[in-house]
């Protein structure tokens, strides 16, 4: 002890880092990579491979290079941006284009805008509406690849449950069972395929308190609300309420992008705003829209107003 | 179901690393410097000059002004000098310089140990003793105790709750005393509650201190069987959350009333003592001892267990004495702080001496203490969680950045506790209640001015 420290209070600080909790996130996601990675086998690890190393080096290069301001890879927020992008990407999609995604969602949603913490709109959303935009044939391929187990279960090959009712009508998903969806679903994102992966991942991140469970909640309930009013009215033409939980990467975005810090609204109120705002415009885009997914849009929609609920919604104070 | 505030707070270790160590006496050293600043509000007049013999518990300091306190000589000697000498953040305060000799007390006072459960009858003679017998709040403020226990007009307490929450980790000076001076504790709180026209008393405790608990509801009791003045005093347990010694936060848990904005206690009808001035005040009244003594832990994780105290000390004591008495500061330590690891004050100065209000040395090691570096707020929202006022500091700390000033006063930044919840949680390392507290003073400064 030779000089004392002095400062000002508090002397203690919590162990959570920026890193701790990008850390978590990381760890929520397995479940849902690891059935992806089985079910899908060398190709769906190749994308979430070119998808992560290319959110990384490009994170990298551009604080490095082109800003000239320390580098924030370590924070690993970049690492959640890239399986991010990945599970939400067909596990078909080609190494370019899943770099070009990687280019969109560093390179333009977060790094343009001032990196980690500045970010209107959730990268990896940007990341993958670029591309579903630019490259419909690939983005809509459901051809399923060989995995590493159950290589016979495609009930409906080369389109997503939603796709088919945007197409076939209600009909063409008679045949679906909801049981199989909950453990693998049949078509879509890679991400998509296990509810119960991202359920898991979604209890793991509230036991953490890396997440309140106000936003993810109020998307699900809004969804079930909505479809359940329309789906009693007229079950012929409206698909019910757990299909559309379950379908579309509804849990995905629910879960994980929904809930991104930077892009969602700081106060529980403002989060359930912003939660039934996502389920109203999704379940608008799916039934009435020209896409038959409509989550990654409502959630880009909403993240334009966090800003607004921001300014809205404030905390309760103490003796006011 | 235990009650406990219901906004915001934290959780950290509570690190009770001295809760077993029983509480001992301090010797006294050869030489004390007394400060004349040991409350909140105008320093003290000194009355003493060099060459005056004084004796233990002797006036040496006058208040200055209505918010002042009295202060006394701690030991018997001779005054060697009155003047300016650094306290323990380094900034100079006039200090009474006493060269010890012998231990002799004033006339009048009662060193026995009997216990005295019997109430003076005149509130008058009761509050100018706790007054004449410099009496401050030991919670942390050092707000003199009598003035708070004068309600202004128009003012009832509905209730006197004594805080024994003892919330800052480390902290174990309360939970020695609740267990070793239990009924005095009572006694005292009988006296204010007398003083204050009978209300409803609540001894609020944290669950996790439950020998002070067993001991305080066993005094409790046997007090309201054997003597009388004791009715409506009960123990209360709550629990664990910092920061629940907050006054604010006391009130909200055990009243579940909320103090208005730049608003007092009393306006809900409260009156808060923490259970170390409720100790003072027995001792000033039923046995005429001015607050020359309180408590003090000496701890942290860097030190073996027998190093681990809590120390009865008298005021006037030089830091550096009481670490050589404990067993040296230890190597590793980086911090010493001067209460508790949340709101304590790291020191500068370990010659600076003990005040009425000192409750503690703690050692942190640089790994503890050390902050990290800085980075982008990610919005997590994790301050806002956390500050027990409801405020936004991720907000205010935007504000207070940019000097806008009438956003931070719309947004309350005069209402922030200082209680360091925000910068506690902060994943992101940003320095919140560092700046908060600084647009803070500018904030209060212009609604003064204003008025």
């Amino acid at each position: 002890m030779e000089k004392l420290l002095v400062s000002p209070s508090p002397h203690l600080h919590t162990k959570t880092s920026t890193k701790s909790l990008m850390r978590d996130v990381v760890i929520a996601m397995m479940p849902a990579v690891i059935v992806s990675v089985l079910f899908y086998g060398w190709s769906e690890l190749l994308v979430l491979g070119v998808s992560v190393a290319s959110c990384v080096l490009l994170e990298y290069l551009i604080t490095k290079y082109l800003l000239k301001k320390p580098c924030t890879v370590c924070d690993m927020s970049a690492v959640v941006t890239g399986v991010l992008l990945a599970l939400n990407l067909p596990a078909t999609t080609p190494w370019w284009v899943v770099f070009i995604g990687a280019v969109v969602a560093i390179g333009v949603a977060k790094m343009t805008f001032g990196g980690l913490g500045q970010n209107l709109f959730n990268p990896a959303i940007v990341g993958r509406v670029f591309l579903l935009i630019s490259f419909p044939t690939y983005m809509t391929d459901w051809t399923r690849p060989q995995g590493f187990i159950g290589g016979g279960i495609d009930a409906l090959s080369g389109a997503t449950p939603l796709g088919a009712v945007k197409e076939g009508g209600i009909a063409a998903i008679e045949c679906l069972d909801y049981s199989d969806m909950l453990f693998y679903n049949i078509g879509g994102s890679a991400g998509e395929l296990s509810a119960i992966a991202l359920l898991i991942g979604f209890a793991y991140l509230l036991v953490r308190r890396v997440i309140k469970p106000y936003i993810t909640c109020s998307i699900i309930a809004t969804v079930a609300i909505f479809s359940g009013i329309f789906w009693a009215i007229n079950p012929a033409e409206y698909t019910d309420p757990v299909f559309n939980i379950l379908t579309g990467g509804l849990l995905l975005g629910a879960i994980f992008m929904a809930t991104d810090y930077v892009t969602s609204p700081m106060s529980n109120v403002g989060g359930i705003i912003f939660g039934v705002g996502i389920g109203i415009i999704t379940m608008l885009i799916r039934y009435f829209g020209a896409y038959p997914e409509g989550m990654s849009f409502a959630i880009l929609i909403m993240n334009s107003v966090v800003p607004l609920i921001n300014k809205w919604c404030h905390t309760k104070k103490y003796g006011r | 179901m235990m009650k406990t505030f219901s906004i915001g707070g934290i959780h950290p270790s509570d690190s009770k690393i001295s809760k077993d160590c029983k509480i001992e006496v301090l010797p006294v050293p050869s030489k004390v410097f007394i400060s004349v600043a040991q409350h909140l509000g105008a320093p003290a007049t000194p009355i003493v000059k060099a060459g005056d013999t004084v004796k233990v518990g002797q006036v040496i300091a006058e208040p200055a002004g209505f918010i002042s306190a009295y202060v006394h000589s701690s030991v018997s000697g001779t005054v060697k000098s009155v003047g300016p000498r650094k306290d323990l953040a380094g900034n100079n305060m006039t200090h009474i310089e006493i060269d010890v000799e012998g231990d002799e007390w004033v006339e009048g006072v009662d060193l026995s140990d009997t216990l005295i459960t019997a109430i003076p009858e005149d509130n008058k003679a009761i509050l100018e003793k706790i007054k004449m017998c410099g009496v401050v709040g030991l919670g942390g403020a050092t707000f003199p105790a009598h003035v708070k226990l004068c309600p202004p007009p128009g003012k009832v307490a509905d209730c006197l709750i004594l805080n024994g929450a003892e919330c800052e980790p480390y902290l174990t000076s309360d939970n020695r005393i609740m267990i070793e001076r239990s009924k005095e504790i009572v006694v005292g709180a009988a006296i204010m509650k007398q003083v204050l026209g009978g209300c409803k008393t609540v001894i609020g405790i944290e669950e996790n201190k439950p020998e002070a608990l067993a001991a305080m509801t066993a005094a409790v009791a046997q007090l309201q069987k054997t003597a009388k003045g004791y009715d409506g005093i009960s123990v209360m347990t709550l629990k664990k959350k910092y920061p629940q010694g907050g006054e604010k936060q006391l009130i909200d848990a055990v009243m579940g009333r909320q103090v208005k904005s730049m608003g007092l206690p009393i306006d809900v009808g409260a009156v808060v003592q923490n259970v170390a001035t409720s100790l003072a005040v027995y001792e000033a009244v039923q046995k005429n001892i001015p607050l020359i003594t309180n408590v003090m832990t000496i701890t942290g994780d860097c030190l073996p267990m027998e190093k681990q105290h809590n120390y009865k000390f008298r005021i006037g004591m030089p830091l550096s004495y009481i670490a050589e008495v404990a067993g040296g500061v230890p190597e590793q330590a980086a911090k010493i702080i001067s209460g508790g690891p949340m709101m304590g004050k790291a020191i500068a100065n370990m010659e600076a001496t003990t005040v009425k209000g000192s409750s503690s040395l703690l050692y942190l090691t640089a790994e503890q203490t050390v902050r990290g570096v800085e980075s982008a707020c990610i919005r997590c929202g994790k301050c806002a969680e956390a500050c027990p006022m409801g405020l936004e500091p991720f907000l205010l700390q935007k504000y207070a950045r940019h000097n806008m000033t009438d956003e931070l006063e719309e947004n309350a930044v005069q209402d922030c506790i200082e209680c360091g919840c925000c910068l506690y949680s902060c994943p992101a390392n940003i320095p919140l209640l560092d700046i908060i507290r600084i647009a803070k003073g500018d904030v209060i400064r212009i609604i003064r001015t204003r008025k």
